[in-house]
C-alpha cells in the first residue's frame, strides 16, 4: 500500500502546478470565461506545447501513453484554475473512444493528429432530451446514402465542442444500433454555437444533413457504439473527478485563507466556529473525492474490475465540488460574488460538471447495479 | 498509488501460524450477539482467557515492546492479527479494554521506567481489564473542567468524585483517570492522570439507565457505570506523569481516540447484512432492493462507508509509514459518526417498522439492526462529540489562525 505519488508523478505535478499559474493565471482565466466558448487557439497551443493532449495517446502515434493516474495528476491541476476549454474532450474522453471504438487504420489517422493539437476532437453526445443513458443519443439518425451517410440531429450541452476540429457523435443507425461517428466539423451542414449562462463550455451542434463518408463510421460497419462509448467514459470519469479534486483543493485553499485574513468583530472570521464549520465541510468534501478518485484510478489502470468505484467517484466529486463552492461562498459572503475575487469561475464550473457524464442521481443508478442489488 | 494493503510472504506465513493458532484456542461457536449488553458472565470469562493467552504469545497488544510484555510486532503483523481475529467474530482485544488501549499509551509515554515495568506487562498480557475514567456530570465536552480531587496526603493522594459513562459490564481490574490536584490552580495545569486499583476502599460503582447498545465495533461495552471515589487512599506511585502534568499525559491517548485506531479496516458487516437482507426479502413479493427508491438508500449508505473505509486506510498508511498526521484523524471519527445516523434513518425507511423491533419473533438479523438503530446515536459522544472533532480538526487545519505547529501559518 502506498497513496504516493511517484517520483516522476510528484514531478509532473509540480511542472504542471508552474504552467498552470504562469500561463493561466486569474485575469486570463477571467477573460476566459468572459470569450464565447471558452476557447482561444494561443492558450491552447501552451497546452499542446507541455504535451498534455497526448497524455493518454499511446506512444505510437506520439502520445505519452500514460496511465489514467497521469493523466489525472495533470487534470487536477488544470482543476484548480479552473483552466477551462476542450482539454478533457480533446485530450481523455474523444481518443479514449478513438481507441475503443476505431479500426487500426482509423486511429492510426485520428490519434495522430491528437497530441499536436491539430485534431481537437470533442463527443458531442447528449441531446435536448437529456440523460446519459443510451436511448437518450439516439434522436440523432444515420441513414445510409450511397457510400456514406447522412447525419440528421441537435446534439446539446455538447462540452467543449466550439473550437473542435472534430465532433463524436453517436447516432442512430437505420437498420438498428448505435453508431459512433467522427464528424469533421468544418463539413457542410454542422453548426456549432457555444451556449451562454450559469455553466461552462456548453455548446449546441446542429448535424443539418451533413454527409459524412463511411470511414467516418468508427470501427468501420460496427453499429455496437454504447459498448465502446461506455467503456470510454468509465475511465474518462475518474480522470474529470479528479478535475473536480483539483477545483475543490483550490477552494479550499482559497477559503482557508480567507478565514485567516478577513476580520469582523475585530478576530479573524475563522476563530467563530459557525464559519469554521464550512471550512471542515470543504475539506471533508475534497478529501472524499480525492480518495474516491484515485482509488478508482488505480483499480482502472491495475486492470481490476473497478465499476462500482468509478460510480462512487462521480457520486462523491459531483457533490463536493457543488458543495465546496456553496460553503466557500458562505464564507466569502459579498466578496465571492464578485468575478474578479475568481471563486465563482469554480462555482459556475462545478455546476457545468455537476451533471457531465451523469450526475450523481445517474451514478447511483449504476452504481446499485454494480453493486448487483 | 496502490490502494491494496499487502503482506509479504513472511507476514503471510505469519497469519497461516495465528490462524492455526486461533483454531486451537479462540472459543468455538461464540455467540454473534445484537446487543453487547446481553454478554454472559461466562462469555465474558471466555474472551478474557483468550486476551490471556494472546497476550502469552505477544498478540494481544502486538506492536508493544517486548520487554513490556508486547510482541514487538510491525502494523501489518499487527493487523494480520487482528483481521485473523476479525474472521472469527473477535476484536483486539477480544473483550473491551478501551482503557487499556488508550492507558498504556500514556503510560509508554509518560511512565517512569518502575511505572512502565509495573503497569504495562499486566494490561499488555491481558492479565487486567482496564476501564477509563474520563468524563463527569461536569466534564463532557470541557474535560479540563474535571471535579474529582486527589489531595496529596503522605505517600499517597486521597480521592473524592465520581465519574461518569465508564467502561462495560463485569467489572474492571484497575482504571485510569484524570482528576484535579490543584483545586485553586489555573485551568489545564491543575489535573493529574492517575492509575488505579479498583480494589480500594472507598472505590464503587454502579450501571447507569441508558439506551444501551454500544457502537464501537466489535470492542463495544454495552453498558456504562458511575464510579464513586469516598476517601480513597490511592499511592503516589500511581501518578504517571508528574503532579498537575495530567493534561498533557491526556493528550497522548486522546488523540489516538479521536479516530487514529485501526479497528476499521476489517469488514463492513452492517452493510454485507443490509445488501444480503435488500436482496432476500420481499415486499409485495419483490425484493426490498428492485425499488428504486431503495437502491438509491442503499448506494448512500454504500458510499458513506467507502469514504469512511478511505479515511481510515489513508490514516493507516500515514500512521505505519510515520508521516505527520494533524486533522485525519477526527475527520475519520466525524465521518463515521455522522455516517452512522444517516445509515439509520435509511434503514428505517428502508425496513419502517421491522428496523425497530427486537421482538423475537418479527426482529430482522437477530437484532442486529435494531441496534443499529440505537447504537448510531449512542456513538455521537463518545471520544467527543461531532463539535469537539470539528474544534480540533479546526485547530489542526489552522482555520482562522496559525495552523497548529506551522509558525508561517500555511495550512
Amino acid at each position: 500500500m502506498d497513496l504516493s505519488l511517484t517520483e516522476s508523478q510528484e514531478m509532473l505535478k509540480a511542472a504542471a502546478r508552474e504552467l498552470v499559474e504562469r500561463e493561466f493565471p486569474k485575469e486570463v482565466l477571467l477573460d476566459l470565461d468572459a470569450s464565447a466558448g471558452g476557447f482561444r487557439p494561443d492558450l491552447w497551443g501552451k497546452l499542446v506545447d507541455a504535451g498534455w493532449l497526448g497524455a493518454l495517446t499511446p506512444a505510437e502515434y506520439g502520445g505519452e501513453g500514460g496511465s489514467l493516474t497521469d493523466a489525472a495528476i495533470l487534470f487536477q491541476e488544470l482543476g484548480r484554475g479552473p483552466v477551462p476549454g476542450s482539454h478533457l474532450s480533446a485530450a481523455v474522453l474523444g481518443p479514449l473512444i478513438v481507441m475503443e471504438a476505431a479500426t487500426p487504420e482509423q486511429k492510426r489517422v485520428i490519434l495522430t493528429d491528437v497530441p499536436t493539437g491539430r485534431r481537437i476532437l470533442a463527443p458531442a453526445i447528449t441531446e435536448p432530451d437529456y440523460g446519459w443513458e443510451p436511448d437518450y443519443f439516439t434522436g440523432t439518425t444515420a441513414s445510409r446514402l450511397g457510400g456514406g451517410f447522412l447525419l440528421k440531429g441537435v446534439k446539446l450541452f455538447a462540452q467543449n465542442a466550439f473550437g473542435a476540429t472534430h465532433l463524436i457523435c453517436p447516432a442512430a443507425v437505420d437498420g438498428g444500433g448505435l453508431g459512433l461517428f467522427l464528424v469533421d466539423a468544418s463539413l457542410p451542414g454542422v453548426e456549432v454555437r457555444p451556449m451562454d449562462g450559469f455553466s461552462s463550455g456548453d455548446c449546441e451542434a446542429r448535424l443539418d444533413n451533413v454527409e459524412v463518408p463511411h470511414s467516418a463510421l468508427l470501427g468501420g460497419g460496427a453499429v455496437n457504439g454504447w459498448q465502446s462509448l461506455e467503456r470510454a467514459m468509465m475511465k474518462a470519469i475518474p480522470v474529470l473527478c479528479a478535475y473536480q479534486v483539483g477545483g475543490c483543493e483550490r477552494v479550499f485553499e482559497m477559503t482557508l485563507d480567507y478565514s485567516r485574513s478577513r476580520v469582523q468583530f475585530g478576530l479573524p472570521i475563522g476563530r467563530f466556529q459557525r464559519v469554521q464549520d464550512h471550512v471542515i465541510d470543504i475539506v471533508n468534501l475534497l478529501d472524499a473525492a480525492r480518495l474516491t478518485a484515485y482509488e478508482a484510478l488505480w483499480k482502472l489502470d491495475a486492470g481490476r474490475p473497478a465499476a462500482a468505484e468509478v460510480h462512487t467517484a462521480k457520486i462523491v466529486a459531483s457533490e463536493a465540488y457543488y458543495q465546496a463552492c456553496n460553503a466557500a461562498h458562505e464564507v466569502h459572503a459579498g466578496l465571492g460574488i464578485m468575478r474578479e475575487y475568481g471563486l465563482t469561475l469554480h462555482t459556475k464550473m462545478s455546476r457545468a460538471l455537476y451533471h457531465y457524464l451523469g450526475d450523481p442521481a445517474h451514478h447511483k443508478g449504476r452504481l446499485a447495479e454494480a453493486l448487483a442489488l | 498509488m496502490d490502494f491494496d494493503i499487502t503482506f509479504t510472504p513472511e507476514q503471510e506465513r505469519f497469519r497461516a501460524r495465528v490462524r492455526s493458532w486461533l483454531d486451537a484456542h479462540a472459543p468455538k461457536d461464540f455467540p454473534d450477539l445484537a446487543d453487547p449488553v446481553l454478554l454472559t458472565e461466562a462469555d465474558y470469562l471466555k474472551q478474557r482467557r483468550l486476551g490471556r493467552e494472546l497476550g502469552d504469545e505477544g498478540w494481544l497488544y502486538p506492536t508493544y515492546p517486548r520487554e513490556y510484555g508486547g510482541g514487538g510486532l510491525s502494523p501489518p503483523e499487527a493487523l494480520v492479527i487482528e483481521q485473523e481475529l476479525d474472521r472469527l467474530g473477535f476484536t483486539l482485544p477480544p473483550y473491551y479494554d478501551s482503557g487499556g488501549k488508550l492507558g498504556a499509551a500514556s503510560i509508554m509515554v509518560w511512565g517512569a521506567e518502575e511505572q512502565k515495568a509495573r503497569f504495562l506487562p499486566p494490561i499488555l498480557k491481558g492479565r487486567v481489564r482496564t476501564w477509563q475514567l474520563l468524563t463527569e456530570p461536569e466534564a463532557g465536552s470541557d474535560l479540563a473542567n474535571v471535579k474529582t480531587t486527589a489531595i496529596r496526603d503522605g505517600d499517597a493522594y486521597l480521592v473524592n468524585g465520581q465519574k461518569i459513562f465508564v467502561g462495560s459490564a463485569h467489572g474492571a481490574d484497575q482504571s485510569w483517570m484524570i482528576v484535579n490536584t490543584d483545586p485553586g490552580g489555573r485551568r489545564h495545569q491543575n489535573l493529574s492522570w492517575f492509575i488505579v486499583p479498583m480494589d480500594l476502599p472507598g472505590v464503587s460503582w454502579a450501571p447507569m439507565d441508558l439506551l444501551f447498545a454500544g457502537n464501537e465495533r466489535g470492542a463495544a461495552s454495552g453498558l456504562k457505570q458511575t464510579v464513586y471515589f469516598d476517601n480513597v487512599r490511592l499511592p503516589a506511585f500511581n501518578l504517571i506523569g508528574g503532579e498537575n502534568n495530567g493534561w498533557k499525559v491526556a493528550g497522548t491517548h486522546l488523540e489516538l481516540e479521536h479516530g487514529l485506531m485501526q479497528t476499521s479496516l476489517g469488514r463492513n458487516q452492517l452493510m454485507e447484512r443490509v445488501f444480503r437482507l435488500c436482496k432476500e426479502r420481499l415486499r409485495r413479493g419483490r425484493p426490498l432492493a428492485s425499488n428504486p427508491r431503495t437502491r438509491d438508500l442503499l448506494a448512500d449508505m454504500h458510499v458513506d462507508a467507502q469514504i469512511g473505509r478511505l479515511f481510515h486506510l489513508r490514516n493507516y498508511w500515514l500512521q505505519s509509514t510515520g508521516r505527520p498526521i494533524s486533522y485525519e484523524g477526527p475527520q475519520a471519527y466525524l465521518h463515521m459518526k455522522r455516517a452512522a445516523l444517516r445509515t439509520s434513518k435509511a434503514l428505517h425507511k428502508i425496513l419502517g417498522p421491522y428496523a425497530l423491533t427486537t421482538d423475537p419473533h418479527w426482529r430482522l438479523e437477530d437484532g442486529h439492526l435494531e441496534t443499529q438503530q440505537r447504537g448510531s446515536i449512542v456513538a455521537q459522544h463518545p471520544g467527543g462529540t461531532v463539535e469537539i472533532q470539528k474544534v480540533i480538526m479546526a485547530r489542526a487545519l489552522g482555520v482562522g489562525r496559525a495552523a497548529a505547529g506551522k509558525p508561517d501559518g500555511q495550512g
